[in-house]
C-alpha cells in the first residue's frame, strides 16, 4: 500500500492509482489550484499554477524536499512521496502567478460571458491579490471568429493551450494552433479553416476563462441566473451526460457532465444545441378530440373521461389493440403505457416506433501518443462516439416491450402495416421533432377506427387522430434511459410541464385508475425492476451517479469521478 | 455567525444608577423635546409640515426615488447589460435583455435591447445604483410618481432614458459629463417631453 504525505499528514493511495499531485491532493480534499493541466490532456505544465513544494521520504524515514517548486500536474505521485501546498513559499508564488496572468487581461467581467464560472475570478479571489503592479501599456489582441458557432477573444486568453490539445489530442483534427511566440503568442485557425469538427463546441467548456465563447449563448443570459439539472442528452444512443440549463422558463444551454463510461467529459455539438428544441414555441399544448372533420381543444378531465368511456366500449366488443412505442420514452414511460395497454386487452400488439439512423457511428478514439507532445504518463484515453441511432432509449424501451409482450415487439414498418387490420391504435410519442412520422405513415395508421396520439409535438399523426393528449417534452420529464451500451442512466426534468400538459406517467395514472398524480419516475421505475429481470439492478429505482452497466460488470476506472473545475457543469456539485 | 463564535466581543450594558433607574431624567428630557417644537410651531419658525402641492418639498441630494438610465456622450444608452442590477436588485423588479452591440460601438460590445423597471415592485433601496459598474442606472429625486394602472408604472428603456434628459441638468451624473444645473425646477417641471414618459406640469 502506498502512502504519501500530503502537508504534513500520512495518506493511504486507493488500490491501482495513478495520480499526479493534483489529483491525489483532490483525492484527499485539498485544492491544488490549476488552468492548463486537464485530467484527458496531456501535460504542458505551463500555466505555473500548480507548482508546490515536492520531496520524498525515504526508508529511514528522512525527508528531502527538492529546493525549488515544482508543478503539481507533472508529479507523479508514489509511495513516499511529500507535497506541501500550504506553505508561505506555494502561496506567494501563486500570488505572483495570478498577477503575470493578469498582466494584460482586461477588466470587462461585466460584459463577459465567463464572469460567474471563470477560473481567473475564482483563483484571484481565492489565491490571487487585490492590487495590480504593472504600469506599461496593456497588450491588447485581436477578437476573432474562429468558426460560426465560436468566438475566440483572444485578449482575455492566458495561453493555457488547452483547446489546442483538445483538437489535436481528442478529435485529432488540430484547427488551432498557436500563432507567434511569448507576449505577443495567441491563439489561431488558419485562413479559411474554420474550427467546426464535431465535438468544437467543447473548446468553450475547456477554456478556463473567457476567450473562447459560444455564439449562441453569447449576450443571452448572466450564468449565475442558470439553474443546473442533471440529465441525459436524447440526441443519439450514446445517453451523454449533460447539464440542462434554465432560466426563466427556457432552456439557454447544454454542457457535458463527467462521465468516464459514457462521454469523459464531452458533447458532441449537435446534442449541445438540441436544446433549442425545448423552447420550441409550437408544441402541442393541450388536449384534442377529432369531431366532425375538426380537432376541437377538451378539458383534460373531459377528455380522459371521454377517452376512457371509448376504450372500454370498444374493449367490451373484444376489439385489438396496436400500440406503438416510440423510443424516446423513457423506461418509466414505456414500462407504464406496456402494462396499461395489456392490462386493457389481451388482444394487444406492442410494437417499436421508428428508429431513425442519420450515416454511421462516427468514433473519436484518442490514444495515448498521437497528436501528444508534452507529458503523457497520466493519461487514461477513453473513446467518444456519436452513434448513427438517433435515439436515446432504443435499448430500454425494447426490453420493457420484449418483457411484457414476452416476444420481440413488432418494428415500425410491420405495425404501419397491421395498423389496417387492427380497429384500435394507440401511439405514444415524445420525440423532440416533429419529423418523427411522415404524412404517408400517418395515413396508413389512420386506416384504424380509432387512433389516440399521446406526443408533445404538432405532427402528421397529431393532425389525424381522433385523441391527441399533448405530454411532457423531453426536456419536461424525469426518469432513465438505457443507452447502447446497455447502462441505465437517470435523467432529471429541466422544465416545468407546460401550462395544461401533463406527464405521461400521470396521464397514465389517471386513465389506469393506479395511484395519483403526480407519479415519481422512481416507484416506476422500482415496480418495473421487481418485474423485469433485465432491469433487477436497479432495485427500488435507485441508478448510481455513472448510471448502472444492466448486462454486466464495469472495469473499474481509478480516476473516474475527477471532476474538472472548468468543465463547468461539475462546478455546482464541489 | 454562530451565537457561540469566540470571535464575538460580549459587551455589558452599563449600569444604571439609583437616580436613573426612576427614568424620570429620560421622561424629562423627552418632554423638553415635544415642548421645544411645540413652541416652534406656534410662533411659527420650525413649522414641520407644508402647503402641498402648493409647496413643493425639496428632496435632500442622495433621496432615493424614480430611476434613470444615464446616456453618455454619443446620446448612447450607457448600459452594458452586465445584469448585476438585477443580480443585486433584492425584489427583482428589474428585466434586461443584453444583445450584440452594433460593430459601430467600438467602445463596448455588449448593450441592454431592453430594460424594464417595474416601479411598483421596486423598494427604491438603491442596490442597482450601487451594483452598476458603468453607472448607468441612477436613482433619482423624484418622488411624487403617480399613474392610472400597473402597466404604466412598469418603465420600459425609452421612459427611463426620457427621466435622464428630464432630471439631467438638475441632477448631474455621478461620473459627471453634463454640466451641472442649479435651477432644478424649471429643468423638472417644465420640460416638454415625448412619448409615454412621465408629463408633469408645474403645480401652481
Amino acid at each position: 500500500m502506498a502512502t504519501i504525505i500530503i502537508d504534513g499528514q500520512n495518506y493511504e493511495l486507493p488500490e491501482g492509482a495513478k495520480f499526479n499531485a493534483i489529483q491525489a491532493a483532490r483525492h484527499f480534499g485539498i485544492e491544488i489550484p490549476y488552468y492548463c493541466w486537464h485530467p484527458a490532456l496531456s501535460v504542458v505544465a505551463n500555466c505555473r499554477m500548480c507548482e508546490i513544494e515536492v520531496g520524498t521520504q525515504d526508508a529511514t524515514g528522512e525527508i528531502k524536499m527538492l529546493p525549488r517548486l515544482t508543478p503539481g500536474c507533472q508529479t507523479p505521485v508514489r509511495d513516499g512521496t511529500v507535497l506541501v501546498t500550504d506553505s508561505s513559499k506555494v502561496l506567494e508564488h501563486r500570488k505572483n502567478i495570478m498577477e503575470l496572468l493578469l498582466i494584460n487581461h482586461p477588466l470587462d467581467c461585466p460584459v463577459c460571458d465567463q464572469a460567474g464560472e471563470c477560473g481567473l475570478q475564482d483563483y484571484s479571489y481565492s489565491h490571487g491579490r487585490a492590487e495590480h503592479r504593472f504600469v506599461e501599456e496593456r497588450n491588447v489582441k485581436p477578437k476573432k471568429d474562429v468558426s460560426d458557432l465560436i468566438v475566440l477573444n483572444t485578449d482575455r486568453c492566458i495561453m493555457c493551450t488547452r483547446c489546442v490539445r483538445f483538437t489535436r489530442e481528442i478529435t485529432g483534427t488540430a484547427e488551432l494552433q498557436i500563432m507567434r511566440r511569448g507576449d505577443h503568442g495567441e491563439i489561431a485557425i488558419f485562413p479559411d479553416q474554420p474550427l467546426d469538427n464535431p465535438l468544437a463546441g467543447n473548446v468553450v467548456d475547456l477554456c478556463p476563462v473567457g476567450a473562447l465563447l459560444d455564439k449562441d449563448f453569447l449576450h443571452n443570459q448572466r450564468v449565475w441566473f442558470l439553474s443546473k439539472h442533471d440529465t441525459v442528452c436524447t440526441g443519439c444512443s450514446t445517453g451523454c451526460n449533460i447539464s440542462s440549463e434554465e432560466n426563466a422558463g427556457k432552456v439557454w444551454r447544454h454542457k457535458p457532465r463527467h462521465n468516464p463510461y459514457v462521454n469523459d467529459y464531452w458533447i458532441c455539438d449537435e446534442g449541445r444545441y438540441g436544446y433549442k428544441a425545448a423552447n420550441a414555441p409550437d408544441l402541442l399544448a393541450g388536449n384534442f378530440i377529432l369531431d366532425a372533420g375538426d380537432h376541437h381543444g377538451v378539458a383534460t378531465d373531459r377528455f380522459f373521461k371521454r377517452l376512457n368511456e371509448d376504450l372500454t366500449h370498444r374493449i367490451l366488443d373484444k376489439q385489438a389493440v396496436l400500440a406503438i412505442f416510440s423510443p424516446f420514452l423513457s423506461v418509466e414511460e414505456a414500462y407504464a403505457a406496456a402494462t396499461w395497454v395489456k392490462h386493457l386487452t389481451n388482444r394487444s400488439t406492442l410494437a417499436m416506433g421508428p428508429v431513425p439512423v442519420v450515416g454511421q457511428d462516427q468514433t473519436f478514439a484518442p490514444d495515448k501518443m498521437t497528436g501528444r507532445s508534452g507529458d503523457t504518463s497520466f493519461l487514461m484515453p477513453r473513446p467518444f462516439t456519436i452513434s448513427a441511432e438517433k435515439v436515446p432509449n432504443k435499448a430500454g424501451v425494447s426490453l420493457v416491450l420484449n418483457q411484457l409482450q414476452g416476444s420481440e415487439p413488432l418494428n415500425f414498418d410491420d405495425a404501419l402495416k397491421q395498423a389496417e387490420s387492427t380497429p384500435i391504435v394507440i401511439v405514444f410519442g415524445g420525440s423532440p421533432n416533429s419529423d418523427w412520422i411522415t404524412v404517408d405513415q400517418a395515413a396508413l395508421l389512420r386506416k384504424a377506427e380509432r387512433v389516440i396520439l399521446f406526443d408533445s409535438t404538432i405532427n402528421a399523426l397529431a393532425d389525424t387522430a381522433d385523441y391527441v393528449a399533448a405530454i411532457a417534452s423531453f426536456a419536461e420529464k424525469a426518469g432513465s434511459y438505457v443507452n447502447r451500451d446497455h447502462r441505465l442512466q437517470h435523467f432529471e426534468a429541466a422544465l416545468p410541464t407546460r401550462e395544461g400538459v401533463w406527464t405521461l406517467l400521470d396521464i397514465l395514472a389517471i386513465l389506469s385508475g393506479n395511484g395519483r398524480a403526480p407519479i415519481q419516475s422512481r416507484s416506476i421505475l422500482a415496480e418495473a425492476a421487481a418485474k423485469i429481470p433485465a432491469l433487477s439492478k436497479a432495485k427500488d429505482g435507485a441508478v448510481p451517479e455513472f448510471g448502472v452497466n444492466l448486462t454486466g460488470k464495469d472495469a473499474p476506472i481509478p480516476d473516474a469521478g475527477f471532476k474538472d473545475d472548468w468543465t463547468l457543469a461539475n462546478l455546482a456539485q464541489i | 455567525m454562530r451565537s457561540d463564535d469566540p470571535s464575538l466581543k460580549r459587551l455589558k450594558p452599563p449600569k444604571l444608577t439609583l437616580f436613573e433607574q426612576t427614568y424620570l431624567p429620560q421622561i424629562l428630557g423627552g418632554l423638553v423635546v415635544t415642548g421645544r417644537h411645540i413652541v416652534n410651531a406656534a410662533v411659527g419658525t420650525g413649522s414641520l409640515t407644508m402647503e402641498y402641492p402648493e409647496v413643493q418639498h425639496q428632496p435632500s441630494a442622495n433621496y432615493r426615488g424614480v430611476h434613470r438610465l444615464n446616456k453618455d456622450e454619443q446620446g448612447r444608452v450607457k448600459c452594458v447589460a452586465c445584469m448585476l442590477c438585477a443580480t443585486a436588485c433584492p425584489v427583482h423588479c428589474i428585466d434586461i435583455v443584453g444583445a450584440t452591440a452594433p460593430e459601430s460601438w467600438t467602445d463596448r460590445e455588449k448593450y441592454c435591447q431592453s430594460f424594464v423597471i417595474d416601479e411598483l415592485r421596486c423598494i427604491y433601496c438603491g442596490m442597482c445604483e450601487e451594483a452598476c459598474p458603468v453607472d448607468a442606472i441612477e436613482l433619482t429625486s423624484f418622488y411624487d410618481l403617480t399613474g392610472l394602472s400597473r402597466e404604466e408604472m412598469i418603465f420600459d428603456k425609452t421612459k427611463l432614458l426620457s427621466v435622464y434628459d428630464l432630471t439631467k441638468k438638475a441632477e448631474p451624473m455621478k461620473s459627471g459629463i453634463v454640466a451641472p444645473d442649479t435651477d432644478r425646477t424649471n429643468e423638472l417641471y417644465t420640460t416638454p417631453t415625448t412619448g409615454p414618459v412621465i408629463e408633469r406640469q408645474k403645480l401652481v
